[in-house]
């Protein structure tokens, strides 16, 4: 089970892309378990992710979070700011396998 | 122009950077979030006591034993957020790091309270609650900045009371904290004994007069609020959160006129401030997110042809009338998208000053000083921050009108672009 975790400033924005990441999961049948939080949760809610992935409008927040990401062992990244847009699931949940390397 | 955004974007980046990590802003921007739920929990039964046409339904009487009954909720809460933020705030800055952060609430709160005269009306042995609102705000976010950075200052020294190793650890640590609070402490007291000596007689007096009533009324002013306006845009042009960068910096200011207009409202008397927390975030940012995208959303379904824009209005819409439009914002696309500046720079300062001038004028009621959650749909937002009056409403149903007027050119010709775009396409 893969868990990803998504943060932007209110876990709002980001929560819209959980239910799309969510249902390309479904159909590609692999099993994850996506969340969003609001970026002052994400340092503490890191530990129970694989992979973290932030809101392209909070990518200035992608220094501190490397931090935290190291200590915990998990990859980050920003989403990219088209995907986000399009609320395009399918490319993120590929950014976030690619991160995870599986 | 490329070459020109990039150089800004250069600018930009660090300049968010720098506010969203400083430790202070980081602690001050979650230290309001900790006081958020009992805000809004005090701002509803404001709400309630305040509905339309009970007092004609209930008699005079009634109507003031109906507001005297719910008047405990927003006293305890919302008239004294001070309280929470204090505290949130010494909580964070310890927790941040790593310290245990619930000492760093508690010394933070008990600083603040050692600064306050304990006298209210020449009676000993209460503290005034005026002082826990909006008039103590500045003294408070500093008291707790500075509380909590002695605190850890001290436990830093480890100048702790070391226990035997048989000793459980709950134990030793409540006495780990002895030592370092009664250090902060003490400091505090010697700043409120000093002052006494000082014209300004109480460190309260001096905050307020130096640093918060010039700042509140700067920050009160049009061509502040203008200038805060115009920076969350050109953030968010950026694909920046501007609000969240803009507001780590205003809010204090915000909330303070917020709850000055809250007291007025509560005594019956003329409202005092125009701008306030709910104006920018019911007027100018929560008529679908900032730009008030949600004429934009309008305009995508009035005027759109081409396949994206459809697709965007359908994919945009639901979430845009929760004041969430990060899917206009990344889609349309408004960040870096030249052609849409003008109108996303212009739009929320005409708004601004429309909602300004008719505030000003009385046509629409001065916000009531109640914090409406940022994702309630406006129109009703409108309705609760003016004290339920529908003309809040009104107002927000014109500035989209406005906003709407203003992209109408810009909209058609992005509309036009991608229709022939897919045409060739296809």
């Amino acid at each position: 089970m893969m868990k990803i975790l998504l943060a932007c400033s209110a876990g709002m924005s980001t929560s819209l892309l959980v239910s799309k990441m969510e249902e390309e999961a479904k159909t590609r049948g692999i099993s994850v378990d996506i969340w969003a939080v609001a970026q002052d949760k994400a340092p503490s809610e890191m530990e129970h992710a694989d992979v973290l992935l932030i809101g392209p409008q909070m990518r200035f927040l992608k220094k501190k979070f490397e931090k935290r990401a190291e200590e915990v062992g998990i990859q980050l990244d920003v989403i990219d700011p088209i995907a986000y847009g399009r609320i395009d699931g399918k490319a993120v949940l590929d950014r976030a396998l690619s991160l995870s390397g599986e | 122009m490329n070459r020109f955004m990039e150089v800004l974007e250069n600018v930009l980046m660090p300049v968010a950077d720098k506010l969203n990590n400083n430790r202070y802003l980081t602690a001050l921007r979650n230290g309001f979030m900790v006081a958020l739920p009992l805000i809004i929990f005090g701002s509803i039964f404001v709400v309630i006591a305040n509905l339309p046409f009970l007092d004609r339904l209930l008699g005079e009487e009634g109507y003031a034993t109906y507001q005297n009954a719910l008047g405990p909720a927003s006293a305890a809460t919302l008239s004294i957020m001070g309280l929470f933020v204090i505290i949130g705030i010494g909580y964070k800055m310890v927790e941040q790091r790593g310290g245990e952060a619930i000492y760093g609430g508690v010394v933070a709160i008990a600083s603040f309270l050692v600064l306050t005269p304990q006298v209210v009306e020449d009676v000993s042995g209460g503290i005034p609650t005026s002082v826990l609102g909006a008039q103590g705000m500045f003294l408070g976010i500093f008291t707790a900045f500075f509380a909590a950075e002695i605190y850890q200052y001290f436990v830093k020294r480890n100048w702790t009371i070391k226990m035997p190793s048989g000793v459980p650890s709950a134990v030793s640590r409540s006495f780990s904290a002895l030592i370092p609070i009664t250090m902060t402490l003490t400091i505090f007291l010697a700043v409120r004994i000093i002052f006494s000596y000082t014209s300004f007689e109480t460190v309260q007096n001096f905050i307020y007069t130096i640093i918060q009533e010039p700042l509140t009324v700067l920050g009160s002013g049009l061509p502040a609020t203008i200038i805060a306006v115009l920076l969350i845009q050109v953030f968010w042009f950026f694909g920046l959160h501007g609000q969240i960068i803009i507001n780590s910096v205003f809010d204090p200011i915000w909330y303070a006129l917020n709850d000055q207009n809250l007291a007025a409202f509560q005594a019956g008397a003329e409202l005092p401030n125009i701008v306030t927390k709910q104006f920018i975030d019911t007027f100018i940012v929560g008529i679908g997110g900032s730009g008030m995208t949600l004429a934009v959303v309008i305009g995508i379904f009035v005027i759109g042809k081409s396949r994206q824009l459809k697709e965007l209005g359908k994919l945009g819409g639901p979430a845009g009338i929760f004041n969430v439009n990060e899917p206009i914002i990344f889609g349309l696309p408004i960040i870096m998208n030249p052609l849409v500046i003008i109108p996303w720079l212009l739009a929320p300062v005409i708004v601004a000053l429309v909602t300004y001038f008719s505030m000003a004028t009385g046509i629409v009621p001065k916000p009531a000083g109640v914090i409406v959650p940022w994702t309630t749909p406006p129109f009703l937002s409108g309705i609760l921050a003016t004290g339920n009056n529908i003309m809040g409403g009104v107002l927000q149903l014109f500035n989209m009108l406005i906003v709407f007027i203003i992209w109408w050119p810009f909209l058609k010709i992005m509309d036009k672009q991608y229709y022939e775009n897919e045409n060739k396409a296809a």
